[in-house]
């Protein structure tokens, strides 16, 4: 049985569309991170499951109820919001225990549950203290507290982190990710952050401007994504890409390409589309992790770059470049620590690493 | 040198508050001890009296008109703080829940009466209540069956004076109400609506609670602003009819200015003041109390 399921949702404030006909199916059980740069509706589109925005066409459907129209109360949902919304004037225990006072739950249920879901949380020792008492992290669990005393099929949340530091936001996101573990209820969470998004999700929907960019698993987005926009926003740092022109196209799937960086060299790529015509526009993109830094004109096209500043992290360092025509392009590097920044470098692009898009951003390889 | 720059920073400081503290002493504290030492002297408005001791306190609680006074005073108390509260409140939470233009055009509306002065506020209910051509008679004579002049009838003068107050004076509690209602967040709604709370539970249990510190604020206000009621008498009614609207300022203003007792007019003024000072102690600590609990 499905968790959640969305069908040919849309949503609009006037005239104006924010959410072009969206449908996500969330299995029972299953973590799906809503992502994409604000504005994309993905936080429109969680309240929209929660019954807090109305739905102007298709159907929301949770455990094989439509729900579309029905009140948020009755959709067995709960929401952990960005601002925590915690009541400031009740005490953490009166907070975790509102729906069940407002649905007029015998005391010793209330008692039961409250302490069960504080022992989960560790809060047994807030109960009693303010909101204004806890600090940024405790005021979360008593938020994802309240949360869980309701034992609700679908567990939405909306940015749950973005208000904590980021030494904080990592603890909790673990914490996030073991109470799924534990409960094992369908959770729907959006965010901005796509690290969040890779680490926490069984299941990644990527959205833009209203629209469902593809859906997969976090691997799935990042080996395989379907456009230059998803290529662009799973990965961290994000992928480079550089514009070429197709110079001319084979019968045997394979066509010929001028990097607008470097006109003196073309490769050969097989491309799935046979659209294209000589003379077209086309996006190169390449992860900072496939970049060769050793000059091999056999597995790919080679481009010169002139480094900027390097960011050294340890493990890790990030050299960040330009090439002539100033595109910025980031190039990992692993356990090699000379300093290779003082003067200009001549990559390698390996054909097999990289991704091909036409002039629309559509994946052609 | 540092005692001498500390000396400087010193006067520079008496020098910035002594305005102040100039016009503090000359306009208020002086004529506030003055008021206070009269009362125990014979004085007339103008000019020193002699020392006559308590004398001016045992006649007051020997007059009548002072107890009628005091009971009226706090009769139009009792008609004007509470429900002009209640009455602020209901209509704030009706104007916050629109949006943009109307709710600040409808705000105006609401406000506009507190603009007015006392004189034209008088001027436009004695033209509405009038009882030959008043617009608000024939819903009188619809509820009593017959016209009324309700200045001279000791039954409807203090509620009509009270009615009037509240509609002059409402505004500004329906705005001090709405900007507490806008520093609620909607995310509280939101998630006590996801909790299933009704909007009866949602008012009960989160948005009257978040209020009352505010809530607390206008009651203490009103109550001590409608302890010193005095102009809208004074230009309706004049104390009339058979001193049912008769208040504890207006006495002061008859025995100072109408019968040139200075001595017995402070007296009857330090009264006030005690009481306002017992009465808005007394309901702050019992409204902080509530809040605690």
């Amino acid at each position: 049985m499905s968790g959640v399921s969305l069908s040919n949702i849309k949503k609009a404030y006037g005239p104006i569309d924010v959410i072009h006909d969206v449908n996500i199916k969330v299995e029972q059980g299953e973590f799906v991170v809503f992502v994409g740069p604000s504005g994309c509706g993905k936080s429109t589109l969680l309240r929209m499951i929660a019954g807090l925005e109305e739905t102007t066409g298709g159907t929301i459907d949770i455990e094989g109820v439509d729900v579309t129209h029905l009140e948020a109360a009755k959709r067995g949902v709960s929401m952990v919001f960005q601002s925590y919304a915690l009541y400031p004037h009740l005490s953490v225990f009166d907070n975790m225990a509102f729906s069940m006072q407002i649905a007029r739950r015998p005391k010793d249920e209330i008692k039961q549950k409250v302490d069960e879901a504080a022992r989960i949380l560790q809060l047994e020792d807030h109960l009693d203290r303010k909101p204004s008492q806890l600090s940024g992290g405790q005021r979360q669990r008593v938020a994802i507290g309240r949360a869980i005393v309701r034992q609700p099929k679908v567990f939405l949340f909306d940015e749950p982190l973005s208000n904590l530091d980021a030494e904080l936001r990592v603890q909790m996101r673990m914490e996030i990710a073991r109470l799924h573990n534990q409960i094992g209820a369908t959770m729907i969470y959006v965010t901005h952050d796509q690290v969040e998004a890779m680490t926490l999700a069984d299941k990644i929907v990527v959205l833009k401007s209203g629209s469902v960019q593809q859906i997969g698993s976090p691997l799935d987005l990042y080996d395989n994504p379907d456009n230059q926009f998803v290529a662009g926003f799973i990965g961290s740092p994000k992928m480079n890409f550089l514009k070429g022109i197709v110079n001319e196209p084979r019968v045997d799937g394979k066509i010929t390409i001028t990097l607008d960086d470097a006109p003196n060299t073309t490769f050969d790529i097989t491309s799935g589309s046979a659209t294209l015509n000589a003379g077209d526009a086309v996006t190169v993109g390449i992860r900072p992790e496939n970049i060769g830094l050793e000059h091999d004109e056999t597995v790919g096209p080679t481009v010169l770059l002139k480094p900027e500043f390097t960011e050294e992290l340890g493990g890790v360092s990030y050299i960040h470049t330009q090439t002539k025509d100033g595109v910025r392009v980031t190039i990992e590097r692993r356990s090699e620590r000379n300093r290779i920044d003082q003067e200009d470098l001549q990559v390698t692009l390996p054909v097999r690493d990289l991704f091909l898009f036409d002039a629309d951003g559509a994946r052609l390889r | 040198m540092r005692p001498k720059s500390k000396n400087n920073k010193t006067l520079t400081a008496i020098l910035l508050i002594a305005p102040f503290i100039v016009c503090y002493l000359v306009v208020f504290a002086y004529p506030v001890y003055k008021m206070f030492a009269m009362s125990f002297t014979d004085a007339p408005l103008i000019g020193e009296g002699d020392w006559v001791g308590l004398e001016n306190y045992v006649r007051m609680f020997q007059h009548k008109l002072f107890y009628t006074s005091v009971y009226n005073t706090l009769y139009f108390v009792g008609l004007t703080v509470v429900p002009n509260t209640l009455i602020g409140l209901g209509i704030a939470m009706m104007i916050v829940r629109l949006n943009g233009m109307v709710q600040a055009g409808i705000l105006i509306l609401f406000f506009m009466p507190y603009i007015l002065p006392v004189t034209v506020v008088t001027q436009i209910w004695q033209w509405v209540l009038d009882q030959q051509f008043g617009v608000a008679q024939p819903l009188i004579e619809a509820v009593t069956g017959k016209r009324i002049s309700v200045f001279r009838d000791p039954l409807w003068a203090m509620p009509m004076v009270a009615l009037i107050t509240i509609w002059w004076t409402n505004g500004f509690n329906v705005l001090l109400f709405i900007s507490a209602l806008r520093n609620i967040p909607t995310d509280y709604y939101e998630a006590a609506s996801l909790d299933g709370a009704t909007r009866m539970q949602q008012f009960r249990r989160i948005t009257w609670p978040l209020l009352w510190p505010v809530t607390a604020l206008v009651l203490t206000l009103q109550l001590i602003m409608q302890l010193k009621i005095f102009d809208q008498i004074y230009l309706m009614t004049q104390g009339g009819p058979f001193n049912s609207t008769y208040v504890l300022l207006q006495l002061v203003y008859r025995e100072a200015f109408g019968r040139n007792q200075g001595g017995y007019a402070s007296a009857v003024a330090v009264a006030l003041f005690v009481l306002i000072v017992a009465v808005s102690i007394l309901q702050y600590q019992l409204l902080k109390a509530r809040g605690k609990s």
